[in-house]
């Protein structure tokens, strides 16, 4: 690319008249060799409408199916959420369907954990041990001894409901792991949890948030269709990601310093009284303690914690008030990232109430209704019970039904407050995206059973007693679920199976229909798929046959600002920029901002980082056939200058070690990060022997200590240092 | 007029998620290790910052292809006439009953988007999906991409989208071209795209090139089928053998994966970064 030849050789300039005029020149001049090809034919295909299962955004997608074979992937066009686009991970949803090593029937460990040693049994076997073993459980220790693990799937709600019947309090989901920091800090500020209207915002900051490549529809495409239309997009990232690169602007912030840029952002917009001023009087509550507090958090001062230059600070606060109310600090998705977290987070949220953007187009808005239905059911109660979840007492502001996976695994390595001996895990890996992957180990070690339902053998899987394996979302009938779409209101998706089930999988409803029958609560249960879809779409008697024919259903959207004068879900109803329930718990009412320690230890010098691309959806989607040629392996981003110092080079293979363990991967050099900061994908290293394509490079969950959000649980994953030495180096 | 298909990129819009690549991959069961099209970086500039340090500026991705130029130099390179221009459409199309696998038309191409299928063992390109277009939908590149960056469509006729697109963006629209060697390729590009030095001199066959100075086309073509190119098809397959490497399996549904590619078809880099 150190090419000196002049610009103008290779770009030509293309009128479309002119182009259409030397076309058919050349065409005239060409004739002799130009034929006419025979015409194609067009595939004899059956067009079916499913969801997408890659990654949590459920894109509507069309199947095209051919004598029982599903033969592409195409995006639903009705489906406006994606913007009628189907990702690389959705076409490779195919892969997913016919992988070779996918789960073919109900196995029973019988070497060691994690040997790999396995029986085939029949289903009715393995609903019988399953049955049995968490009988003895709840005999043993009571029902919460067992717990309960769903990942971000449609009938994940099925295994929530079947711990609710079985009695057991102790739920975990993938969300602490991933997002509740930022859910917990929009909660108690807002008193929910907002959807950022991109499409009609004019300044949009994305602090840490990668959203050109962690894709999120449809702010992934609205961010880049606003930017074509002049709104300005500003990223504070360590790295120069696809979302960086593509922004208006990019400052590389110092990690871990994003709430004093947020802090400084108010100091701006509250000193020069650039804020909604109504607004904030009628519907915020502590803007003079709040004042208070950002007084002496001047552009100046956040530049000496960011590194971000104090003239940029200051413009950006101006830009964004004046911007408003169509501008916002973008809320973000994954939020687990450090043990402050939720108060990062909440200083977004104060950011975004001074802009008064609370429900105006191009803000934030309040989800829409969906009108989907709650099929209840009369849950049994044990009063041997004990009082809570195992993870109660570990952080003061637990989300209820979600828990916090670091403190539950801690709980049951230590079988205080009360033993936990029996897991079912479905469709979530903690073996590869909990941090300190060896806890893990440990957990399971600890456990009396533990029974894994998925469609691949994950490395959770992989230390199972007990493998039932699922169908793909494409072989399966589904509930109705509903989606958000910013402002433009939630839709409806169900899924009928575009093909029959591969294999001997059976559906987890199926499984735990069967196993409430066995463990004495049926009526739990007592349904099919399809009447359970006729009870949610009960508001909506057309529902079902737009569904049929168009793949979603839109229930009405009212238009925004409805909310307005209505009181907020906080205690004072208003948006509590001054948190006085976080004062009486104890809690900093306002976030506080600490720099982030260094290093404990000079040898490891790097701060490391984790996230994904467009291509990679953790581990789920590592060792897919057609994704693991564009992320093969994983690798460890590293500045070009900290590799010179190290004597690394190009590719060379590093040892990385934190004090949660050691692993080794490519070094990928480049400029695209700071020197104080390395990054790496989630998903690699894998242990199962089901998923031999994503073995090289380790994960991070060999790296990563285990560390928590103070106020909410949720992991922290980026309070971790490593050293990085090139192998084989003294 | 006759139909004359064409891509145009707002490259601008492009975030290089690959969901181009993988779907074209899919549609056209593109083995392992190969493909049809794909996604260029540019490399980003180097700013200073304003603290003294380096920064890097603005980045930029350029999605591409087969360009089906209206003078390609594949057509003039193929001994067969397995490669030809429809005159239907404009495309650039591989007959594979007439593709010989002698690879001349792989260096032929200034912009690398031909390869030699390792399953077929012919040449293979881009060709716009021309079984989706039978059934009414776009190519699956044109279908699936998030930011509807690559637009298709008959610029021939006024009242297609690309056709609109190109006449909204009149006098801003670039194409890349070979330096020296305008094969006039119908990727137009709204306004401006990066990388741009990445299209080089094709290189025709020797022989080849004396032969088109002298031999009618249609000559040619019956010279092909009768014996040039069973003996070039030999003298390949002799040279290939011992480096061509395994045969990638297929990606489409139902078939076992097998492993990784290990010679590529083009041998040539596509410059971008994996990353």
């Amino acid at each position: 690319m150190t090419s000196h030849i002049s610009r103008r050789d290779f770009l030509r300039l293309a009128g479309a008249a002119a182009g259409a005029a030397a076309a058919t020149a050349a065409n005239a001049a060409l004739a002799p060799q130009a034929r006419a090809a025979a015409p194609a034919q067009a595939p004899q295909w059956e067009s079916k409408f499913g969801v997408c299962d890659m990654c949590f955004n459920r894109c509507g997608l069309i199947a095209r199916v051919e004598k029982g074979v599903i033969r592409k992937l195409d995006p639903n066009p009705k489906f406006t959420k994606s913007r009628g686009m189907l990702c690389a991970r959705g076409n490779a949803g195919v892969d997913q369907v016919y992988d070779p090593e996918r789960l073919k029937t109900p196995l029973l460990r019988t070497g060691k954990r994690g040997e790999g040693r396995w029986k085939e049994v029949g289903w009715d076997e393995a609903l019988e041990i399953c049955a049995g073993r968490m009988k003895d459980i709840a005999a043993k220790y009571t029902r919460c001894g067992m717990l309960f693990s769903a990942g971000a799937d449609t009938q994940s709600q099925f295994v929530n409901r079947f711990a609710e019947a079985f009695g057991s309090y102790n739920v975990t989901s993938h969300e602490s792991l991933c997002l509740l920091s930022g859910n917990r800090a929009f909660v108690d500020t807002f008193g929910e949890v907002p959807l950022p209207d991109v499409k009609n915002s004019k300044y949009v900051i994305l602090a840490g948030a990668n959203r050109l490549e962690a894709l999120v529809t449809p702010d992934s495409m609205d961010l880049v269709s606003i930017m074509k239309d002049g709104a300005k997009v500003v990223v504070l990232d360590p790295r120069y990601t696809k979302s960086a690169a593509l922004a208006s602007e990019w400052h590389a912030i110092h990690p871990g310093t994003d709430l004093a840029f947020m802090l400084a952002l108010a100091h701006v917009i509250i000193a020069e009284k650039l804020y909604d001023a109504k607004f904030v009087a009628e519907r915020t509550s502590g803007l003079d303690k709040l004042s208070a507090h950002v007084a002496d958090k001047t552009p100046q001062w956040a530049e000496g914690e960011t590194g971000i230059p104090a003239a940029d600070i200051a413009r950006i606060a101006r830009e964004l008030a004046a911007a408003a109310p169509a501008a916002m600090v973008y809320p973000g998705r994954r939020s687990s990232d450090y043990e402050n977290s939720t108060q990062i987070r909440r200083g977004f949220a104060i950011v975004n109430a001074l802009l008064g953007n609370w429900d105006r187009p191009g803000g934030l808005v309040p989800p829409r209704p969906a009108g989907v239905k709650k099929v209840p059911f009369e849950p049994p109660f044990y009063d041997d019970n004990p009082p809570g979840r195992v993870d109660a007492k570990g952080v003061p502001l637990l989300f209820d039904d979600e828990g916090s996976f670091v403190l539950t695994r801690d709980a049951v390595i230590k079988g205080a407050p009360y033993p936990v001996k029996g897991w079912f895990v479905y469709k979530t890996n903690p073996m590869a995206t909990a941090p300190e992957r060896r806890k893990t180990r440990e957990m399971i070690e600890a456990l009396d059973f533990l029974v894994v339902a998925d469609i691949a053998m994950s490395d959770t899987a992989w230390m199972a007693d007990l493998v039932l394996p699922m169908p793909s979302a494409l072989e399966r009938q589904d509930p109705v679920q509903a989606l958000q779409a910013g402002a433009e209101g939630a839709c409806l998706v169900w899924r009928d199976p575009v093909i029959a089930p591969l294999h001997q999988s059976r559906p987890v409803f199926e499984v735990l229909k069967a196993l409430s029958g066995k463990l004495g609560f049926p009526e739990a249960f007592d349904f099919d798929i399809a009447t359970y879809r006729e009870k949610q779409l009960a508001a909506f008697p057309e529902a079902a046959e737009i569904l049929k024919r168009d793949g979603v259903f839109y229930p009405p959207n009212p238009p925004l600002g409805t909310t307005d004068g209505q009181p907020f879900k906080t205690p004072s109803q208003k948006i509590e920029l001054y948190s006085n329930r976080y004062a009486d718990m104890g809690l900093d009412p306002l976030p506080v901002y600490q720099t982030p320690k260094p290093s404990p230890d000079a040898g490891r010098r790097f701060r490391l980082v984790a996230g994904r691309s467009a291509c990679v959806t953790q581990a789920s989607s590592t060792n897919n056939a057609l994704l693991s040629e564009f992320e093969p392996e994983n690798t460890l981003w590293l500045n070009e200058d900290s590799a010179k110092e190290l004597g690394v080079r190009q590719g060379d293979l590093v040892q990385v070690e934190s004090p949660a363990g050691r692993g080794e991967l490519k070094a990928l050099v480049t400029p695209k990060i700071r020197k104080d900061t390395v990054y790496m994908l989630s998903g690699f290293g894998t242990i199962s022997g089901q998923l031999k394509r994503s073995r090289v490079g380790a994960s991070i969950v060999e790296l990563m200590e285990s560390r928590h959000d103070a106020i909410c649980g949720n992991s922290a994953i980026h309070e971790t240092f490593v050293s990085v030495k090139k192998k084989g180096a003294a | 007029m006759n139909r004359k298909l064409a891509m145009v990129i707002d490259s601008a819009k492009c975030i290089d998620c690959k969901a181009c690549v993988a779907a074209c991959k899919q549609a056209n069961g593109v083995a392992r290790g190969q493909r049809r099209n794909w996604i260029k970086e540019a490399v980003p500039p180097l700013e200073n910052g304003p603290d003294g340090n380096r920064k890097l500026g603005r980045g930029h991705f350029q999605p591409g292809a087969c360009m089906h130029c209206d003078e390609p130099s594949c057509v003039a390179a193929c001994p067969t006439g397995a490669t030809f221009k429809n005159a239907a459409d404009g495309t650039v199309v591989i007959d594979p009953r007439l593709c010989i696998g002698c690879g001349n038309c792989i260096p032929s191409c200034p912009y690398g988007a031909r390869f030699r299928d390792t399953q077929r063992r012919i040449a293979d390109k881009c060709d716009y999906c021309p079984e989706r277009r039978a059934a009414g939908l776009s190519p699956a590149c044109v279908d699936t991409c998030p930011t509807k960056a690559r637009v298709f469509g008959d610029i021939n006729d006024p009242d297609s989208e690309a056709a609109k697109l190109l006449a909204a963006n009149q006098g801003r629209v670039v194409r890349v071209i070979a330096k020296q060697n305008d094969t006039k390729p119908n990727m137009y590009y709204i306004a401006s795209t990066a990388p741009d030095g990445w299209a080089v001199q094709p290189v025709n066959p020797l022989s080849f090139d004396a032969l088109t100075q002298v031999v009618a086309p249609l000559v040619k073509y019956a010279v092909g089928l009768s014996g040039l190119g069973v003996l070039a098809m030999l003298a390949r397959q002799l040279v290939t053998s011992g480096t061509a490497g395994k045969d990638g399996g297929s990606h489409g549904a139902g078939q076992a994966p097998v492993p990784p590619e290990t010679g590529s078809g083009t041998g040539k880099e596509d410059g971008h970064d994996a990353r």
